[in-house]
Parts: C-alpha cells; sequence; structure tokens
C-alpha cells in the first residue's frame, strides 16, 4: 500500500467541515498519512503452493457436477419471468382440476344415519348418531316411546348398555 | 500452471462454464492471491484463512454461470470475496470463544522486545489488534478502498450500500486506526 493512495482532495472528501484552518487539515492528513506507513509493516503472508493447490481441488471438486442438458433447464428456472409464467400456468391448471372435479365438502351425515325411527303399532324407537352423541356415556344408546294401550299416556325410556354390553340400563326419561 | 497464459478472462470464464477444468486452474490461478489477501485482511486470522478462501472459490465455481461477461470478473471477484470474507468473519466469532486469544497476547508481550524477529511479530499483532477493533464493514471498506483501490461506488455495490455510507466507513475507520496505533508502533 502506498501513502498516495489517501489522496489530500480525498482526505478533504471524508472530513470535510472537521477542521478550522487549512494548516490543521494538513497536519491531521500528515498524522493520517503515518497511520498508512504504521500499516505497511503488516505482512500478508503467501499460500503455498500445496495450500493452492488443495483449495483449488477442493472448490473445483465441490462445484455439483451437472450434466448439460439438467444445466439447461435449470437456468431456464433461473429466469424470474419464466417461473413467474410457469406458476401461473400450473395454478390455472390446478384450479380446472378442483373445479371439474370438486372436493366433497359436505361431508355431513345424511338424516337416517343421524337419528333412525322405527315403528311399531305402539312404539317409536329413536337411535343413530343424534342419540349416541347425546348419551355418549351408554353404549348404543336408543329412547323408546311407547304406549302401554290406545288411551294409555306415552312413556319414555333411555336403553343402552355399559361396560361393553356387560350392564344393561333401562332409564325413565 | 502458467502465470503468463495469454486468454482473457471473459474467454477462460466461457470455458469454466462448458466444465474445462484447466480454465479454471488458469482463472483460479490469476486470481487466488488477490483473493487471498482480501481474505486475510479482513479475517484476520491466518490459520482461518486458508478456509475463507476455498469458501470463496466454490462460491465462484458454483455461481460462475450467473456471472455476466459484459461485467469486470475482477469486480465480482472482489465482491464475492469481501462478502464471503464478511460472513465467515461473523461466523468464526460466534463460534469461537476466543478466550485464549489474550492468552497468547499476553505470551508475546512477555518475550524480549529487544529481537527484531519479535518486533515484527508485535507490529503486526498490534495492527491486527487495531484492525480487529473496528467493525467488519468499517474494515472491509477500508480495506477494499486502500489496498484493492476499489472506487468508492464499487465498495458501495459490494458491500450494498450507499457511497456515503462507505464513506462514513472509511473515515470512522480511519479515526479509529489513528487512535489505535497513534505511538504505539516505531517507525
Amino acid at each position: 500500500m502506498k501513502n498516495q493512495r489517501l489522496s489530500l482532495e480525498e482526505f478533504k472528501e471524508l472530513f470535510q467541515d472537521s477542521f478550522e484552518s487549512q494548516e490543521q487539515l494538513l497536519s491531521e492528513y500528515n498524522s493520517f498519512l503515518s497511520i498508512f506507513e504504521q500499516l505497511d509493516e503488516a505482512v500478508v503472508s503467501e499460500l503455498s503452493s500445496g495450500q493452492k493447490a488443495e483449495i483449488f481441488k477442493q472448490s473445483w471438486q465441490g462445484q455439483p457436477q451437472e450434466s448439460p442438458w439438467i444445466c439447461t433447464l435449470l437456468n431456464l428456472f433461473r429466469q424470474p419471468a419464466l417461473t413467474f409464467a410457469l406458476g401461473i400456468v400450473i395454478g390455472c391448471i390446478l384450479m380446472s382440476v378442483v373445479m371439474d372435479d370438486p372436493i366433497e365438502l359436505s361431508g355431513m351425515a345424511s338424516a337416517d344415519e343421524l337419528l333412525e325411527i322405527e315403528h311399531t303399532r305402539y312404539s317409536r324407537t329413536y337411535k343413530g348418531k343424534i342419540i349416541d352423541d347425546f348419551y355418549s356415556e351408554f353404549e348404543n344408546p336408543k329412547i323408546l316411546l311407547e304406549k302401554a294401550g290406545e288411551s294409555a299416556p306415552p312413556q319414555r325410556t333411555l336403553h343402552g348398555t355399559l361396560d361393553n354390553g356387560e350392564i344393561y340400563v333401562v332409564w325413565n326419561l | 500452471m502458467n502465470r503468463q497464459y495469454p486468454v482473457s478472462d471473459e474467454a477462460l470464464i466461457e470455458a469454466v462454464k462448458n466444465g474445462d477444468r484447466n480454465a479454471a486452474a488458469w482463472l483460479y490461478n490469476r486470481y487466488v492471491d488477490r483473493v487471498h489477501r482480501i481474505c486475510y485482511r479482513i479475517v484476520l486470522d491466518p490459520s482461518q484463512v486458508q478456509d475463507c478462501v476455498q469458501e470463496v472459490w466454490l462460491k465462484v465455481f458454483r455461481n460462475i454461470d450467473r456471472f455476466q461477461c459484459s461485467k469486470s470478473f475482477a469486480a465480482w471477484l472482489n465482491s464475492v470475496s469481501a462478502n464471503t470474507a464478511i460472513d465467515y468473519y461473523r461466523k468464526w466469532i460466534k463460534r469461537s470463544s476466543r478466550i485464549d486469544s489474550d492468552e497468547i497476547r499476553t505470551v508475546v508481550t512477555d518475550e524480549n522486545p529487544g529481537e527484531r524477529k519479535l518486533d515484527g511479530a508485535l507490529t503486526q499483532q498490534r495492527i491486527c489488534e487495531a484492525l480487529e477493533k473496528i467493525s467488519v464493514n468499517q474494515r472491509t471498506a477500508f480495506i477494499l478502498r486502500y489496498y484493492e483501490e476499489m472506487s468508492i461506488n464499487e465498495i458501495a455495490e459490494t458491500l450494498g450500500c450507499t457511497d456515503g455510507a462507505v464513506r462514513t466507513h472509511i473515515s470512522r475507520s480511519l479515526l479509529a486506526l489513528r487512535a489505535k496505533l497513534a505511538g504505539k508502533i516505531d517507525v
């Protein structure tokens, strides 16, 4: 590094308005030049030819060895405009697939599955998902609405089991 | 490898892009010392410089496809070298506890200062310490300007900042270096 590299003009530009007089500016400039002289004392040790060869070997081997057609393809994808256009095309294709074969979003159970009603002359039995959810502590719960006769008042009972069917429960509602 | 290889950078780069190992070796030989100098002055630790230089060349060979021959290869290489060295230095500072560095300095200072060889080592050590005390961005701006003779504008492009920021980096590093080195070394 040569001292002339920090020219007086550059020094003025770097430290403009920092000094009151031209003498002070020149004195400061000279003091900075002496710093450069000191920095010149620092020697950069050179790499040996062995080290250079090793670095080259490692660096060259470290680069991905792509076949030319892959290189070309990758280079194509490195162009932002092409990637953007391709993104739009792929998006459109996906949308058209989705629109032609819409996903079943109404994944709800049918009414029959929710509540099954069995009719007999004097009774009705209610069972299904609603009853299962409402009486979740019982296994296979069902509500039986029955009449002892034509004019008898209806009686509601809940039937179900506990402990894997070991206990049968009848509960007046 | 003949250092006087008469082929232009552009021709070598085109050949390297096509996977020519010999061309890569010529290009490498042409610029390895410059890369080493930049890395050495930014990283400041000789034991780390070889790895740093290798990282630079790995990046160069991996990304040479992106290099446009309309621009100066030397400027691009300076930029890759400086930025890689800055990253390397930051990573290295993070992972190194640097507890033992003080011990090393004490040992050097305690030895007989009369020997000329030791004077040189002490000078080197003090300059390294002074450079180490300024931030890595300031140091890089300073090195690129006064050791690699890059323009303020080129340094700004390399560091991704404005010309004004580069001037600030340089003036601060000059002031800091003068503060650290003033009166410390007999020239």
